[in-house]
């Protein structure tokens, strides 16, 4: 696909937080009842802003390296890339299939074996049975648990459980690739490995996005960088540039 | 817009691209119906692993309740064991089916909830995987339909469309419930609790253990109740009787007024599902 592309336009995210209080029906019923009183906080929810006015546009070939301290909005920005979170204003719109790699764990079910989880989670991805089935060998080889992926994924050490999640997570043809920073998994071995993969992944993709704090990872896997503060992002910038927006910290 | 190759999301635009946004979910899910059944599935079976006969630990304990509250009660109301062992066999494992339904539809989102914030998975496809999952069930348990129907002789005397159309209305009724069931659960923790002493006051109030000769027909306590009707639809032509076309209509209205009200409650909550959880 040469039309891979992002767009983000003046994105603006909001999470109202719906307090303890704010759950149970009894209170609601109360307020319903009590009317006016509580005046301004009659929807019960706090409201904070996550990502403000933000703007992005990425094209094919675009590795972009998002940083930031925690809570900036980081992984805010990328679920939002990802569809999970629908803009409060704004728009986004993302051409090309995505793969979000943000949770390791997700969809994965400890009591199943190994081979049932690539299943799963190959098929929340958005593979189809066919399409797995075709890639079983290459994951299973990948992820190099042999005789342990029928076992259930209880059986592993945390290790193991990283390798097969980065296997499935890493098999799915993408153009867009979403990535939270936890690619240091497993041992020296299984790094080496996983990284030569997420190079050829992030070749294969026409675009990567990938959230980090290591400034050594972005340089290696990032041409553009952009600095998230309280939700609001810098413009985006060279790689090379990556000290100053650091200094800027 | 999810063709999986382009996908757009907005702030909100009106109401009527809610709506919209709300359809092309629901379009979603169905194109995406292979990733429902693999949930409702995997469910299933995980609940069950390690177990040797797995669902049928249900069938049997429902067989036995079948067993002995046929026979008591036959005893106790005077009636024959063959016309109240189908009677109440075919009252338990349907109206389980309406239970599980409704009441795991409370779970469907809280469930699903880490993958609802990381992904663009269609939100319809949750409320499917509830549903497969107690379809699953019931196909387990339609052994001791069988079991009853072959027994008492009914295949001689049964009607099995009109049953299939109860079914059918049944199905896309109790759809709408967990639906709703979901959203409200999610927004408000108490729903579970409530929707659960629901279905416990609904299966003494149905016609399930008890028949309802001592009422005339129609009276409001059954017409009422919308239980009443999903179970006779399916009960009476599997045991060669008519049921009264009122609940087919009934049934029918229920399900576009509700299916209507559930839609237009996700349309209007669906940005927002996401961040009750």
């Amino acid at each position: 696909m040469t039309d891979v592309s992002i767009k983000v336009t003046d994105l603006t995210l909001r999470f109202p937080v719906y307090g303890v209080d704010a759950k149970s029906l009894k209170k609601n019923l109360a307020r319903v009842t009590v009317g006016g009183r509580l005046g301004a906080s009659n929807t019960g929810a706090t409201e904070v802003t996550a990502l403000s006015h933000l703007n992005l546009n990425l094209r094919a070939g675009d590795r972009l390296g998002l940083i930031g301290h925690n809570g900036s909005g980081k992984t805010t920005l990328l679920r939002a890339l990802s569809g999970a979170y629908e803009p409060d204003e704004g728009q986004i719109e993302v051409r090309g299939r995505i793969a979000a790699l943000l949770d390791l764990s997700l969809g994965i079910d400890p009591s199943a074996t190994g081979v049932d989880n690539i299943r799963l989670r190959g098929r929340i991805a958005g593979m189809s049975s066919k399409e797995i089935e075709d890639k079983m060998d290459e994951i299973a080889e990948f992820s190099g648990l042999g005789p342990f992926l029928a076992m259930p994924m209880k059986t592993y050490s945390a290790g193991m459980q990283a390798r097969l999640a980065f296997a499935v997570a890493t098999a799915v043809e993408a153009d867009v690739l979403l990535m939270d920073e936890w690619i240091s998994v497993g041992d020296a071995d299984f790094q080496k490995l996983a990284h030569r993969r997420l190079l050829n992944l992030v070749e294969r993709a026409g675009i990567l996005v990938l959230s980090s704090h290591d400034a050594g990872l972005l340089r290696l896997y990032c041409n553009k960088v952009m600095r998230l503060e309280g939700g609001v992002a810098s413009e985006v910038k060279d790689i090379r540039r990556l000290d100053e927006l650091l200094a800027a910290a | 817009m999810e063709s999986g190759q382009h996908m757009l999301r907005t702030g909100r635009r009106g109401t009527l691209f809610e709506f919209s946004m709300a359809l092309r979910d629901l379009v979603t899910s169905y194109h995406r119906r292979g990733l429902a059944w693999s949930l409702a599935w995997h469910d299933v079976v995980s609940r069950y692993r390690g177990s040797i006969l797995g669902p049928f630990w249900i069938t049997i304990s429902m067989g036995l309740m079948v067993l002995g509250i046929g026979l008591l009660y036959a005893k106790l109301f005077g009636i024959s064991v063959a016309e109240f062992m189908p009677y109440v066999a075919m009252g338990i494992v349907f109206f389980g089916l309406m239970a599980g339904t409704i009441n795991e539809g409370c779970d469907t989102f809280v469930q699903a909830s880490s993958m609802l914030s990381q992904t663009s998975l269609p939100m319809f496809t949750f409320i499917w995987r509830t549903v497969l999952r107690n379809l699953i069930n019931l196909a387990h348990h339609a052994v001791i339909i069988v079991g009853v129907i072959l027994v008492f002789g009914l295949w001689r005397v049964m009607d099995p469309f009109p049953a299939l159309g109860g079914l059918l209305l049944t199905i896309v009724n109790l759809a709408w419930i967990s639906m709703l069931a979901a959203i409200a659960s999610a927004r408000f923790r108490d729903i579970p609790q409530f929707v659960m002493s629901v279905m416990q006051f609904a299966i003494f109030m149905t016609p399930v253990f008890w028949k309802p000769d001592a009422f005339p027909d129609r009276h409001a306590f059954l017409t009422l109740n919308p239980f009443y009707h999903m179970l006779t639809t399916i009960r009476a032509p599997l045991m060669g009787q008519q049921a009264d076309g009122l609940s087919y209509v009934i049934l029918a209205i229920m399900a576009v007024l509700g299916w209507a009200l559930t839609f237009s409650v996700f349309a209007i909550t669906r940005r927002r599902i996401v961040h009750f959880l």
